[in-house]
């Protein structure tokens, strides 16, 4: 297998976008191949990581649109739906395409454009993933699944209302130092839980998940290159190697996993995309984790092995997981603050470790950030990838 | 008369019951099943108030749950209690789960015992 890197990275700004699937899906893209900088090299083949165009946009084969629209014929090309982890499903299967010799230089984008539907239909969509018979016929959201996992990280681990509002305070600030970032409101553990008016800017969305503790809904695409390592070495200064990458499955129905409470999927992606790069979770500078919900990032961070199961919420209290502390996770600001379009959300991911570990972060650089480490989650938790990124200095 | 009944299933080799079911069973592989209704009580779990609802719902807030049914198995559903609380016991009710246009869907719904 070969070794790969990511050689460029590029994304539009999360939001509500006025343009077309396509036309954000391009601008991504045009970033990502600007930043490579590739010169004579030609893209062999084209990754799309999208969830609902077919619902949402009324589109598909949108992989097919992409090359067309950038002249990257006759470039392979396909796209990649699983759920919200379909981004960094994109990115493996362009990781597999170069680590295995049958590409060289493989562009993979992931794009949603969910404003294009009311709020009731974008929730309706993303619930479609719940298991239809025991699940989604009973009105289950995916808020209502984060919020029944919340009770019990509540009664189990002592998680309180002030440590998810501790999540969404940290990554809507670090959204501040990232142009690129949905949500750009500074916001106050007074104003969110504490003052009066709390109830009515922060109303119960799934009790206990109020409203500041869910991402919002956002457009928004973000694009990788990469490239195998031997051959980025010959353009590239900064190549980004993909060290691991691990990916793990669990039940369709949450109530049927042995400990709800248990984010099997995510224990074991991780695990596995430690071994395969040789690191451990000590060894990693920045992360950057899956906080639809708040609980996510807490429960996220026990069980891809950063923190002992039940003590997230300590480590988030005493300022180890903020930009200066000395595992910082989503410096991005997180699905929480730089939105959650969702199939751009796993490659999102690994633009900011790319910009990270090249040092181009900006204001919300980590210091000396050589490795890093990414989980996008689907589903509830069925269907989950986890990736470890590595500077590589020439 | 519709069965308006929720299954689970059965394994004939192991015996393990699965709910919802399975193609395969979890447990030893098996292909061969006989239904199970899922029924009788069981112990609330975890539940929420859920005011972010998808289509179909014209309701402010819809409570949910998960139990922990004697049976052996959890289950979600619709908690019709006014006072939920985690570990009290509850029984399986059958009603009408969700209406979409003409047609109604009937599922699991815990009341109080």
């Amino acid at each position: 297998m070969r070794q790969v890197a990511i050689v460029g990275c590029g994304m539009t700004k999360f939001g509500r976008s006025d343009v077309s699937l396509l036309e954000l899906m391009c601008e991504s893209s045009l970033g990502a191949l600007r930043h490579a900088d590739l010169g004579e090299r030609w893209v062999d083949a084209v990754y799309v990581a999208n969830m609902g165009a077919a619902r949402l946009n009324k589109q598909t084969a949108i992989a097919s649109a992409l090359v067309d629209r950038l002249s990257l014929f006759p470039a392979m090309a396909e796209s990649v739906e699983n759920g919200p982890a379909s981004g960094a499903s994109a990115f493996k299967n362009g990781f597999l395409a170069v680590a295995s010799g049958m590409a060289n230089v493989v562009l993979v984008t992931g794009a949603e454009k969910m404003r294009a539907v009311n709020n009731l239909e974008a929730t309706d969509f993303v619930a479609s993933l719940t298991h239809p018979e025991a699940e989604y016929i009973y009105g289950v959201t995916l808020p209502s699944l984060a919020g029944m996992f919340t009770r019990l990280c509540m009664e189990r681990f002592g998680v309180t209302a002030e440590h998810l509002a501790m999540v969404a305070i940290k990554n809507q600030e670090n959204a501040l130092k990232n142009p690129f970032a949905h949500i750009q409101q500074r916001i106050t553990m007074e104003g969110i839980l504490h003052a009066p008016e709390a109830v009515v800017n922060n109303p119960f969305v799934a009790d206990p998940l109020r409203l500041y503790d869910c991402c919002p809904v956002s457009d928004g695409a973000a694009s990788l290159v990469l490239c195998a390592l031997d051959l980025a070495r010959e353009f590239c200064p900064t190549p980004i190697r993909v060290a691991g990458i691990g990916q793990a499955t669990d039940t369709h129905a949450v109530h049927e996993r042995p400990d709800p409470t248990q984010l099997t999927a995510v224990h074991l992606a991780a695990e596995k995309a430690f071994s395969m790069s040789g690191l451990s979770p000590k060894d990693i500078d920045v992360v950057e984790l899956h906080d639809a919900f708040t609980i996510l990032e807490i429960a996220e961070s026990e069980a891809a092995g950063f923190f002992p199961r039940g003590e997230g919420h300590v480590a988030l209290e005493e300022g180890t997981t903020s930009l200066t502390g000395a595992l910082p996770i989503n410096p991005s600001g997180g699905l929480k603050g730089r939105g959650h379009p969702v199939g751009a959300t796993g490659v999102a991911q690994l633009v900011e470790l790319t910009w990270q570990l090249r040092g181009e972060a900006d204001a919300r650089q980590v210091k000396d950030a050589k490795s890093g480490f990414a989980c996008n989650f689907g589903g509830f938790g069925n269907n989950v990838i986890a990736t470890v990124l590595v500077r590589e200095d020439s | 008369m519709m069965d308006t009944s929720v299954y689970g299933s059965r394994c004939n080799a192991c015996g393990k019951v699965s709910y919802p079911a399975h193609c395969v069973c979890p447990e030893c592989g098996g292909g061969a099943f006989e239904p199970v209704e899922i029924s009788g009580e069981g112990t609330v779990l975890t539940y929420t108030d859920v005011y972010a609802l998808p289509l179909d719902y014209a309701q402010r807030y819809l409570r949910l749950g998960m139990v922990e049914l004697d049976l052996g198995v959890r289950a979600t559903g619709q908690l019709l209690d006014e006072n939920p609380e985690v570990g009290k016991r509850v029984r399986v009710a059958i009603g009408v789960v969700r209406q979409s246009d003409e047609k109604r869907i009937y599922g699991l719904q815990f009341v109080p015992v």
